[in-house]
């Protein structure tokens, strides 16, 4: 339940410490040439430019990943600890993925339904494992995926063009870094017990 | 792992190596993450969105600015800046969060603060006022003396400088040299330029000096000032040079952002550093810790001028210092800058008694007992140590927020900065977030848990000013 208590307190800290909803200004040097413009200056809603597209479509491909990757590890997981981020995962990335899909939706991006072939190698690796080979693999494969789904928040924080869009990614970066340094931890804890 | 039989550590590693995908099987993530891209858009209709953006993209950076500072002109009575222009501003001008006191906030625990969301706005890293962009911004002092003399223009069309003149370094800074201590301040009251250097100096300096002057001066090509469409100024422009920031060897305030990280919404603001004192310095860089000035000098041209981008450098312009000759020159140019006087202090850097007042001496006392900061600041080596270190300020915030579009991460291992003659360049800190020397003392104190009273405060900042 540890999970549960950090995600809660996420979500308060995320409340209070909210920057106004500015919108946001990006380099225009990066914009797509010839985007709508709400007024100069400011590209209109849901027009995404290209780091955009390729951020939505790599962000919900990870995301489905991760809900699915997550079932798998609440049933296959060896651990507790491990079970309980595994929960946190499905339940978190499941109600980003859903307002990602919103957001990326409206600005009609076309996006994955099924996680990419890169997660779905990750799961045939995963499937015949269970017990303590499973966690380790399991948590070494989210190190990675959060890792890199924190560089393409920032991704698309710096460089997007949608202000919806920007808004979720900064939404969910501290949670991201917060899945990071939690999956870090256990699985340094699952190595030291493997090599205890 | 010799308790461990090799055949249980074998499979082990086995194991652990058998769940990494195999190399090559995954995509790498965009190259933009790394390099900076190329711009999409011709000049003019990229000069014509800046320009409609700045008005808010300023207002945004304002509005931040008055969140969390007081940035009122409250100057200290009677205490100016070395060269006697400007008034060093005092105070705490870090505002605190509504309903608590810098007392109570010392006495919570740091996950305390953080979990409650208690940490001074003022504290956390400061955005530059345009992330996505960022480059070097300078302030409008540095901008109309280049104007005037050199009829180059720094002012860009995307955005201006943030701070209140008064809350900045005196303009133009006076010149010390180590060569000439009997002269004094050597500027004659005026900018450092390509034009007037050889004027000025000529019969102080060697040929040697003289010419890594000439060079130090010269402007080269910078990622927002050059010749292409990628550049943020009106003109086609002939570029920067070392002293627009380093305003006669001290500094103006200029900002940019950190060449070191990426991607670009985590690279923190960067407060141009004083070259002050640059003789007694081991490393350089807030994080690249470079190991003598020569390196620093030869590879600013890949960093304050590019960013770390090497690769959009050759686009623009690089130029390549000779080693042997010209980065030699402009490394002995530096080397000679001095401090500003501090009568008050002896050959150990430590205060005279028959000088200083009891409040300075108590200051002194604090700052090498209680108050810890000797233990990087060593009197004896120009107030620094030649070390990077974390403050881990980390623990009293929560990672990744984006404030005005900057992640904030946390800072990590930065370079001790020397603390002689540091009334003369605020704001202070890598990025500048703190406006007074005030601001330093409250920020210690929560950061390094010192528990300081009101008195103990006051008796730092003024010992501060003796430096």
């Amino acid at each position: 339940m540890r999970g549960f208590a950090t995600a809660a307190t996420i979500g308060l800290l995320g409340a209070l410490l909210a920057a106004p909803a500015a919108a946001q200004y990006g380099n225009p040097a990066g914009m797509t040439p010839g985007a709508p413009q709400e007024k100069p200056g400011v590209p209109a809603p849901d027009h995404p430019n290209a780091t955009a597209r390729l951020f939505a479509r790599l962000a919900v491909a990870g995301g489905l990943a991760e809900v699915e990757l997550g079932e798998l590890a609440t049933r296959q997981g060896g651990g507790e600890a491990v079970q309980g981020f595994a929960q946190r995962m499905v339940e978190e990335h499941s109600k980003a993925n859903e307002r990602l899909v919103g957001v990326a939706g409206e600005a009609g991006i076309p996006l994955p339904d099924a996680p990419d072939a890169e997660h779905q190698a990750q799961r045939d690796r995963l499937e015949p494992l269970s017990g303590r080979d499973f966690d380790l693999a399991y948590m070494s494969g989210q190190v990675r995926d959060h890792i890199r789904t924190a560089q393409l928040l920032a991704w698309e924080i710096g460089s997007g063009q949608d202000a919806d869009m920007q808004r979720f990614a900064a939404d969910t970066l501290p949670a991201v870094l917060d899945h990071l340094r939690q999956a870090q931890e256990l699985l340094v804890r699952l190595r030291t017990e493997a090599g205890s | 792992m010799a308790r461990i039989p090799g055949f249980v550590a074998l499979a082990v590693a086995g194991a652990l190596l058998g769940f990494a995908p195999p190399a090559g099987s995954a995509d790498p993530l965009p190259p933009s993450l790394t390099y900076r891209p190329l711009p999409t858009q011709p000049f003019s209709d990229v000069k014509a969105m800046d320009e409609a953006q700045k008005p808010q993209v300023m207002q945004r950076q304002a509005d931040l600015l008055e969140e969390r500072y007081d940035l009122s002109d409250r100057p200290i009575p009677e205490v100016f800046m070395s060269g006697g222009m400007r008034a060093v501003q005092g105070g705490v001008r870090v505002k605190l969060p509504e309903g608590v006191t810098w007392e109570e906030l010392s006495s919570l625990s740091p996950s305390e603060i953080r979990e409650r969301g208690l940490l001074p706005g003022g504290f956390l890293p400061l955005p530059h006022v345009k992330q996505a962009t960022g480059g070097q911004v300078f302030p409008d002092d540095q901008i109309e003396a280049i104007l005037e003399q050199e009829s180059r223009d720094l002012r860009r069309f995307d955005v201006e400088f943030d701070l209140p003149k008064h809350l900045t370094p005196e303009f133009p800074p006076p010149i010390f040299l180590t060569t000439r201590p009997e002269l004094g301040d050597v500027s004659q009251g005026q900018l450092l330029t390509i034009k007037n250097h050889y004027e000025l100096l000529n019969g102080i300096l060697t040929p040697v000096q003289m010419e890594g002057l000439r060079l130090l001066l010269t402007p080269f090509p910078q990622e927002e000032f050059n010749m292409t469409e990628d550049r943020k100024v009106e003109e086609q422009s002939l570029g920067v040079t070392c002293l627009d920031c380093h305003a006669n060897f001290n500094t103006n305030a200029a900002f940019h952002l950190t060449p070191d990280v990426r991607p670009q919404a985590h690279r923190f603001r960067l407060d141009s550093t004083s070259l002050r004192g640059l003789f007694n310095q081991q490393i350089h860089g807030s994080k690249r810790s470079l190991r003598s000035v020569e390196d620093f000098t030869e590879f600013e041209q890949r960093t304050a001028y590019f960013n770390g981008d090497h690769v959009s450098a050759t686009r623009k312009g690089v130029h390549l210092p000779d080693r042997p000759n010209q980065v030699a020159m402009m490394a002995q140019m530096q080397n000679i800058i001095d401090f500003p006087p501090a009568p008050k202090l002896d050959p150990f850097g430590r205060l005279d008694p028959e000088l200083a007042s009891e409040q300075e001496l108590e200051g002194e006392r604090i700052f090498l007992g209680k108050g810890r900061c000797a233990v990087c600041h060593v009197p004896e080596t120009a107030f620094m140590n030649n070390n990077m270190h974390d403050l881990k300020l980390e623990r009293f915030y929560q990672v990744g927020t984006t404030v005005n579009d900057l992640v904030t991460q946390p800072d990590g291992a930065i370079k001790t900065f020397t603390l002689r003659g540091i009334k003369d360049t605020p704001p202070y800190l890598h990025d500048g977030r703190l406006l007074t020397l005030a601001d330093t003392v409250e920020f210690f104190n929560l950061v390094l848990g010192l528990d300081l009273e009101q008195s103990e405060k006051e008796a730092l900042v003024a010992y501060m000013l003796a430096l």
